[in-house]
């Protein structure tokens, strides 16, 4: 697989006096075949990074790089793909499942074989292969994000870039929608930018841990690390924030 | 289904009646009488009405009312025709800015200039340019609409454009001209639909004001409007030579409109608003639960008081009971949370406590007691001002509990003055000094600021501020904290507690997170398909005894998680309101359950000290649930996920109660 780099990124909206920075000066590596979490506030740019990485957000500086050389997007060659938060949104309603998934396989395959490939993601993402023929409307919440993430997995990518997939979901969801990101994850060797605000989701999907702060990456780490001996004042302070944290501590300690 | 329900309604049956008319009547009128409408009698020169001539005759003695009958066709014609060119020329322009990305920019423009000038302008314009004859006219009625499409175009376009799910097929490589014909083409051919029917009915109203203004149908040909026109020199001598085609224009243009309306109706558009009102009445029946409660002396504190209480709707198959008898007591300061996932119904709990469920849904209860004031009986108006003044709700999304054009300081002094009977000057005093009890810094710059200037984590303050203008005795907080960072959650968290401390408020905490209640609260109740569950301490709650607690617990990863191990999930399905099992709610989804739990249904009784579960096998050892996880997890994913739908969208009812409740604390606050 690939390793996805950002080199010193910047993105801006709007022009003039009214600019708003949302990065500045980005630089950040995704290792081949690891999953980096990224955490922040909302607002930190965490979502903009990962528009900006597949060609949603323009960048106003800095280049995007693929194992060094400048990521090319194009019809042919789709490296980069990405899942999103509100799986409400990001399913068309009047396309059945398996349209949805087909539309973004490569060209050039036959009846067939898409229809083939179609049921071979769905059941790769544990979904029935006979959901390719339903609309979005009978799946649940959960489903849909399966049925996203095996869109986002039709392109063939080297990265995946999840964008806080699982905060959209009942906390019952969220647990299996973790183990499918780490299951494919190592059948699949991706690379992949897990983007969520939740530290103790990060925690156990990542390898290292990014943290984002007013369009700035302010701290970079091995997971463990990162959480155990933070070194930004905004790390810390996100630590701290975690509810349930004294309490659970707290009962822990009293069990021992 | 929904369009043959619609198509039975008084509206649908009379558009259908009045388009079959008209249609039937274009199509076979001209080929049954357009000979003899065309038939001159020079005896019968504009004569008025009579046997033969029901409507009278023309200056050339042609039968009137033939004449209406055949022109039909040409009236209809150009009105869809004109229709025709106004959807594809206002497709066109809709489309641009998205195919050309920046270079389509200019299209947006010249829609906004074109949009500007009055439609019945443009037309006369037209016809100028495109000379008199009914082809000038369908042309120039044609691109006089357009401009009004375009607009219409530009906004659904843009809507759908800002979806996901165009973003995922941009990413995925799809061009602009696929994303527009797969995507967005078919999400907005719903309401252009409708709007063209209606359009038509305009069209229609245009034709004729042009023919009658002599810049339409030239003669030999006729339609209504160069009938009417032709009527009116006669207007005097016979009235009813101009009234006919008039009463064709109206009779089509109504048909017209009305299977607009129907159409819209059946695809889910609103048009108009329904009746809204708020129903809660008290049924004498026996409790479906025993009101455990009711037994205990109910003490002088205590702030809030339900018994039994149920939330329905009306369902397709049967009315659905998404709250099915929850006992709930609250003394004061103390803070109580609900936990459960989406559709367990601890949000309309939370909703019909401050009676602010709406109509469909029915709220009965067989106690509903707030500050001892029996809230079902007695007069509403002065239950709307206890509520007003002593209960104060918080929302997920603060966002929409504020009006977006009004500033804060005067938001929040509204309340008092609606309450406390204090002068304007003391309520804006008292709205600054609470929005700095609620550490708003500046409270006083901020106060005259509008809601867009705050911080998501400063209006969820501020809606606590606005709580707190009168006096609570009770602070309900509906997932307070879903949409704000950690860091501000745990502000808004230390808020709450802070007020409680102080001021002896009690606390009713809703949400999905364990962590987040736990924290806050002293006791938890877990609801299940309408039901509590399980009631137990919060700082107890790794030995809860019931088994869809201890799976909910065990589903959240936390800074302990084993990384090596995947996550538990919680098995089976969630129940559908609609369709209740017997016996146990969770039953189908449980380790323990065996053929008793599916036969009876458990009711909430003591484990132990301060636990409570409705269990048949509460505090029982989970069959290697953890085991079952680790050797499989992904078995059971898919059933979990399976039939979700059901339960969001019970969920996504109550979602519609709670969009309109902001409405509803305006009034009450």
């Amino acid at each position: 697989m690939s390793e996805l780099s950002f080199d010193a990124v910047t993105v801006r909206f709007g022009g003039g006096r009214n600019a708003v920075t949302a990065l500045e000066d980005v630089n950040l590596t995704v290792p081949s075949g690891r999953i980096v979490g990224l955490v922040g506030e909302s607002g930190s740019g965490k979502s903009t990074l990962a528009r900006a990485a597949v060609g949603l957000a323009p960048l106003a500086s800095g280049r995007i790089l693929l194992d060094g050389r400048p990521l090319v997007q194009n019809r042919a060659r789709r490296p980069l793909q990405i899942v999103f938060q509100d799986p409400y949104s990001s399913l068309d309603p009047r396309m059945t499942i398996g349209a949805s998934i087909a539309e973004i396989l490569p060209r050039g395959l036959g009846r067939v074989e898409r229809a083939a490939e179609v049921e071979r993601l769905l059941d790769q993402v544990h979904l029935d292969p006979r959901h390719a023929a339903s609309s979005p409307a009978r799946l649940s919440g959960g489903q849909r994000q399966r049925v996203a993430i095996a869109r986002a997995l039709a392109g063939r990518p080297e990265v995946l870039i999840a964008d806080e997939i699982t905060s959209a979901l009942d906390v019952s969801i969220q647990g299996s929608m973790l183990n499918l990101v780490r299951e494919l994850q190592a059948e699949l060797g991706l690379s992949m930018l897990f983007i969520s605000h939740n530290l103790a989701v990060v925690r156990y999907v990542a390898t290292e841990i990014a943290v984002m702060y007013r369009g700035r990456i302010v701290e970079h780490g091995p997971a463990q690390r990162v959480l155990t001996r933070p070194q930004h004042e905004y790390t810390r302070t996100l630590l701290a924030a975690i509810p349930g944290r004294q309490p659970l501590t707290k009962h822990e300690g009293a069990r021992t | 289904m929904k369009t043959r329900r619609i198509l039975r309604t008084p509206l649908g049956i009379a558009a259908t009646t009045l388009m079959a008319l008209v249609l039937l009547t274009a199509i076979f009128a001209p080929i049954l009488w357009g000979d003899a409408a065309e038939v001159v009698d020079t005896d019968d020169l504009l004569a008025g009405p009579s046997p033969e001539h029901p409507i009278g005759t023309d200056n050339l003695g042609r039968d009137l009312l033939l004449r209406v009958l055949v022109a039909t066709r040409l009236s209809v014609f150009l009105a869809i025709a004109a229709t025709v060119i106004a959807v594809v020329a206002g497709l066109i322009l809709g489309v641009l800015p998205l195919l050309l990305g920046r270079a389509g920019k200019p299209a947006t423009w010249l829609v906004g200039i074109a949009v500007a000038f009055p439609g019945l302008l443009l037309a006369l314009f037209f016809a100028v340019i495109f000379g008199s004859g009914w082809q000038g006219a369908v042309l120039a009625v044609g691109f006089a609409g357009a401009p009004s499409f375009a607009r219409l175009c530009q906004t659904l376009v843009s809507a759908v454009a800002a979806r996901d799910f165009v973003a995922a097929a941009r990413v995925g490589g799809v061009g602009r001209l696929r994303v527009l014909t797969r995507h967005i083409l078919p999400n907005i051919g719903e309401p252009l639909i409708v709007n063209a029917t209606i359009g038509a009915g305009g069209a229609l109203l245009a034709f004729a004001g042009l023919s009658f203004l002599g810049l339409g149908v030239q003669p030999p040909e006729y339609d209504w409007g160069r009938l009417m026109m032709d009527g009116l020199a006669g207007i005097y001598i016979n009235p009813l030579a101009a009234l006919a085609p008039g009463i064709a224009v109206v009779i089509a243009g109504l048909a017209f409109n009305l299977v607009g309306e129907a159409a819209a109706r059946s695809l889910g558009i609103e048009v108009g608003a329904g009746p809204v009102r708020r129903l809660v009445r008290r049924m004498p029946q026996p409790s479906a639960s025993p009101a455990i409660d009711a037994s205990e002396p109910e003490h002088a504190d205590t702030v809030l008081d339900v018994q039994n209480l149920r939330v329905s709707f009306p369902g397709p198959d049967g009315e659905i009971t998404p709250v099915r008898g929850v006992n709930l007591r609250i003394r004061r300061g103390e803070a109580v949370g609900i936990v459960g996932e989406s559709g367990s119904g601890k949000s309309l709990t939370a909703l019909s406590i401050a009676q602010l469920v709406e109509h469909p849904g029915e709220v009965e209860a067989d106690g509903l007691r707030f500050l001892g004031e029996d809230l079902l009986h007695g007069d509403e108006a002065s239950h709307r001002k206890l509520l007003g003044t002593s209960l104060a709700m918080v929302f997920q999304d603060p966002m929409t509990s504020f009006n977006p054009t009004k500033r804060m300081g005067s938001q929040l002094a509204e309340v008092a003055s609606q309450h406390g009977d204090s002068s304007k000057r003391d309520a804006l005093a008292r709205a600054v000094e609470r929005l700095g009890a609620v550490r708003i810094t500046d409270p006083e710059r901020r106060a005259r600021q509008y809601p867009h200037e705050f911080s998501g984590g400063m209006r969820q303050r501020a809606m606590i501020g606005m709580g707190l203008m009168a006096a609570p005795q009770l602070i309900i907080a509906d997932e307070p904290t879903t949409a704000l960072d950690v860091t501000v959650q745990q502000q808004v968290l230390n808020l709450l507690e802070s007020i409680r401390r102080r001021d002896d408020v009690a606390l009713l905490l809703i949400s999905h997170d364990v962590s987040v209640v736990a924290e806050v609260c002293d006791r938890v109740l877990v609801m299940y398909a309408g039901r509590i569950v399980e009631e137990l301490p919060a700082d107890r709650l790794q030995e809860a005894a019931h088994p869809y607690t201890r799976a909910l617990l065990a589903a959240v990863p936390d800074m302990q998680t084993d990384l090596n191990r995947p996550l538990a999930t919680v098995p089976g399905r969630p129940i559908d309101p609609a369709q209740l099992p017997h016996g146990c709610a969770y039953a189908a989804r449980c380790p323990l359950a065996d053929a008793h739990c599916r036969t009876a249904d458990p009711e909430l009784t003591p484990v132990r000290d301060d636990f409570r579960a409705a269990c048949w096998h509460a505090g029982e050892p989970l069959p290697n649930l953890a085991a079952d996880a680790a050797a499989d997890p992904f078995e059971t994913a898919e059933q979990v996920e399976a039939d979700q739908v059901g339960a969001e969208q019970a969920g996504a009812e109550q979602f519609g109660a709670a969009e309109s409740i902001d409405v509803v604390v305006e009034v009450q606050s």
